[in-house]
């Protein structure tokens, strides 16, 4: 642990990633403690007021503005960080958890299971994941735990894909042959052998799957399909928001940063990590 | 023979009027749709602000509504009832179409038994189930008869497009036009854009402009750009709050009217806690109708009166007044009523159709919230919403609706909350009455008795939450003159290039 951190103290974009990225995690855990307006009240004639600090000074009111119908913009980005994160971490952790197992699956039995299920991945890269998503959503209907599923469903082929290729190399080696030739369960080898040795990329892929994931939590919300009105979310944020562009810009720019910021953050964080762990760059470091 | 004559005939003057309009640097106009065009054929769509407009300028009708909202002669010169259940229709002398069929009473008769054909299952085929007889008296003299009183007769008819027989006979009218009013159809990319020319062979006046474009643009925000940029000369559908910024730039007027559309909250009165009439009055005392309009509207939307017609509507009961908004009286009415509201209550809201709709719903979702009826906001398409409203028949408790009649007539809104209508999920005999009552006759003062009564029922049993009537928001280009109208008509016909 210690060295992980000496480590990331080196890499200057590392560092901001995690700093950037716990910074955003805090503020969602500890958003109800600040006080904050309410993110769905809004204040129908302070509607579209622009932020505090363009005008003459005024503390306390709307420090990033109101939108439409005169809810706070820093509120509803503050409190819909909670759902995006939420949203993105379940997902990711889901999506995670099946394509590991299905990867392991494939590459420890090889043959005909393996082949059934990397012609699935197969299928399921072939089919435009935004598509997958759009028809899963309409026909399921909009809600916070069939968003997580279809999120989920377009993340785990990408864990299937890696950690199989991971299992194929290690299934041959010397402690795995060891465990079986002393009479281990396959499961048991599954878990308590392979397992532990294919976390890392596992990790690396579930980073830059959150950043993946987070976007297209946004565009999904942007279209409609996300987390319904009036619960805040960055991507309904920027699609109501922008017929009124050019005459309130701060609806749409304040969200728009957000989502930079967070998937930026998480990248930095994820290129970072993956780096870490890749034994070719470490002999270069 | 005859016939390739005129199309070769038809086809140079086609080619001809490029070189035309270049040597006199005529004026050429770009109207934006908000929505695309589905049908060529002006009998199977009743979509005013898209199809019907565009159509509009290829076929001729019998009557035209001006700007002025009032009714005027186009191919029928002339008409009155000569009885309770007869019109007479005098047209004009020697109308042809431009492939040459005449364009007289026989035409109208025959387009008529086209729109009633049940086969055809034409989409404005219910306008007139009234009709029973049509008879041919001279080629200019055209007498229709109805099984009963239908008023509004003559206004309907400015919706209803003429088809020349002999060529929608041999030809796909979904597909292809044949031009009989002021404009020949050039080309057509399909959902982008339409491409008119002037008919040299129309009945009535020139057309004014060498080239009309009808353009597609779903987006607000592109069509405004469009507009600034000079691309387009009249977009509607825009935020009240974007008008000023057009005025300001000089380029373009922009405004607003009264439009003839009311906006409400449509209540399935079928289902719980809906079906109990004083939970619907206390929701009606919930909203704050005053406060919507002028925060979200600037003060261009007119609260209704606790009625679905608006002022400019035949029927229109001045003195009825909206439920006041009263947070306290609905929270006691909701307590009086004894209803189970510790469910939400689902609440439909089609995307992209309505004025500020999404926004609308949100403010309506909270301040019912206040007085503690929690509403569960679904977005939808409006496909979707329409399939739920009249094919499964699955309205949910709570939608936001805005409907019109652009007969602007009593009769026909209304209808569409009559015992037994598939859009009404609403069953009061009283109400039904009344409007049986006004169809009766012919007779205003009857009719307008009549609406009164079954105005004032709907506003007491409150099947709906009267909002507001959606401004018609509109902005030309400084190259143009337009009257502004309420109905969703957009028609190059009533536009004019600037002097």
């Amino acid at each position: 642990m210690k060295a992980f951190f000496s480590a990331l103290l080196k890499s200057p974009s590392g560092l901001a990633g995690f700093v950037l990225l716990s910074l955003f995690i805090a503020i969602a855990i500890f958003a109800p403690m600040a006080g904050l307006v309410s993110p769905i009240r809004g204040d129908l004639m302070a509607r579209l007021s622009p932020p505090t600090w363009t005008g003459p000074f005024s503390p306390g009111a709307h420090p990033l503005g109101t939108d439409e119908v005169g809810r706070d913009i820093l509120s509803r980005i503050v409190n819909g960080s909670r759902l995006t994160l939420l949203l993105a971490t379940t997902a990711v952790v889901l999506g995670g958890i099946v394509g590991t197992l299905l990867g392991i699956i494939a590459g420890f039995y090889g043959g005909i299971v393996d082949r059934i299920l990397m012609r699935l991945v197969d299928i399921q890269l072939a089919l435009p994941l935004m598509l997958l998503a759009l028809l899963v959503v309409a026909a399921l209907g909009p809600s916070f735990v069939n968003l997580v599923i279809v999120l989920a469903l377009t993340s785990w082929i990408r864990y299937a894909r890696i950690i199989r290729g991971q299992v194929f190399a290690l299934r041959e080696r010397e402690f795995v042959q060891s465990a079986y030739a002393i009479g281990a369960s396959t499961w048991r080898i599954m878990l308590r052998h392979i397992l532990p040795n294919v976390l890392t990329p596992a990790l690396v892929v579930a980073t830059l799957e959150l950043a993946r994931i987070i976007i297209m939590d946004a565009a999904l919300s942007f279209l409609g399909l996300g987390v319904q009105p009036p619960n805040p979310s960055w991507g309904r944020m920027l699609a109501d928001g922008r017929v009124y562009i050019s005459t309130a810009w701060w609806i749409v720019t304040f969200p728009g940063l957000a989502i930079l910021l967070t998937v930026l953050s998480v990248n930095l964080l994820g290129d970072w990590l993956r780096d870490h762990f890749d034994p070719k760059m470490r002999t270069s470091r | 023979m005859m016939k390739s004559l005129k199309a070769a005939f038809i086809g140079t003057t086609i080619l001809a009027s490029p070189m035309a309009t270049l040597a006199v640097n005529a004026a050429d106009l770009t109207i934006a749709l908000s929505n695309q065009v589905n049908t060529f054929d002006p009998h199977m769509t009743a979509s005013v602000g898209s199809d019907l407009s565009v159509l509009s300028h290829i076929y001729p009708t019998l009557v035209l509504r001006g700007a002025d909202l009032e009714l005027h002669g186009s191919l029928a010169t002339e008409w009155k009832l000569i009885d309770d259940n007869t019109w007479h229709f005098t047209l004009r002398d020697g109308a042809t179409f431009s492939n040459g069929e005449p364009l007289d009473a026989e035409a109208v008769k025959w387009n008529l038994e086209r729109v009633r054909n049940p086969e055809l299952k034409a989409r404005v085929a219910g306008w007139f189930t009234l009709v029973s007889e049509i008879n041919v008296l001279s080629p200019t003299m055209l007498e229709v008869k109805t099984s009963s009183p239908y008023p509004a007769f003559v206004a309907q008819l400015s919706m209803f497009l003429l088809l020349p027989p002999v060529w929608a006979s041999e030809h796909n009218p979904v597909t292809e036009t044949m031009s009989g009013g002021p404009y020949v159809m050039d080309s057509v990319v399909p959902g982008e854009s339409i491409v008119l020319k002037p008919n040299p062979n129309f009945f009535g006046d020139k057309a004014e402009f060498d080239k009309v474009t009808f353009r597609t643009i779903p987006e607000t925000g592109s069509r405004i750009a469009g507009l600034l940029a000079g691309e387009v000369d009249l977009i509607t559908g825009i935020p009240v709050t974007e008008l000023d910024r057009i005025n300001q730039s000089g380029q373009a007027t922009a405004g607003a009217v009264n439009s003839t559309r009311s906006v409400m909250i449509k209540f399935n009165t079928t289902v719980p806690p809906l079906d109990n009439a004083k939970v619907r009055q206390a929701l009606n005392y919930a909203i704050d109708k005053e406060g919507i309009s002028a925060a979200l509207f600037n003060g261009l939307a007119q609260p209704s009166q606790c009625q679905i017609l608006s002022e400019n509507y035949f029927g229109y009961n001045p003195d009825l007044k909206p439920y006041e908004y009263n947070p306290d009286k609905a929270m006691q009415l909701l307590s009086e009523s004894g209803a189970d509201l510790s469910q939400p209550i689902p609440f439909d809201v089609p995307v992209g159709v309505y004025l500020q709709g999404t926004e609308v719903a949100q403010v309506i979702a909270a301040q019912l919230a206040d007085v503690g009826v929690n509403l569960q906001i679904n977005e939808m398409e409006f496909s979707v919403y329409m399939n739920k409203y009249l094919q499964t028949k699955k309205l949910a408790a709570t939608s936001l609706l805005a409907q019109a009649w652009p007969t602007i007539d009593a009769d026909g809104l209304l209808t569409l909350f009559a015992p037994g209508n598939n859009y009404a999920y609403w069953d009061n005999a009283d109400f039904g009455a009344a409007l049986e009552e006004g169809r009766s006759s012919t007779d205003e003062a009857v009719r307008l008795t009549a609406y009164r009564k079954a105005t004032d029922i709907m506003c007491d049993q409150a099947p709906a939450i009267f909002l507001y009537t959606q401004p018609a928001t509109y902005a030309y280009s400084n190259d143009v003159t337009w009257t502004p109208r309420g109905d969703d008509w957009v028609r190059a016909f009533d536009m004019h290039p600037a002097k």
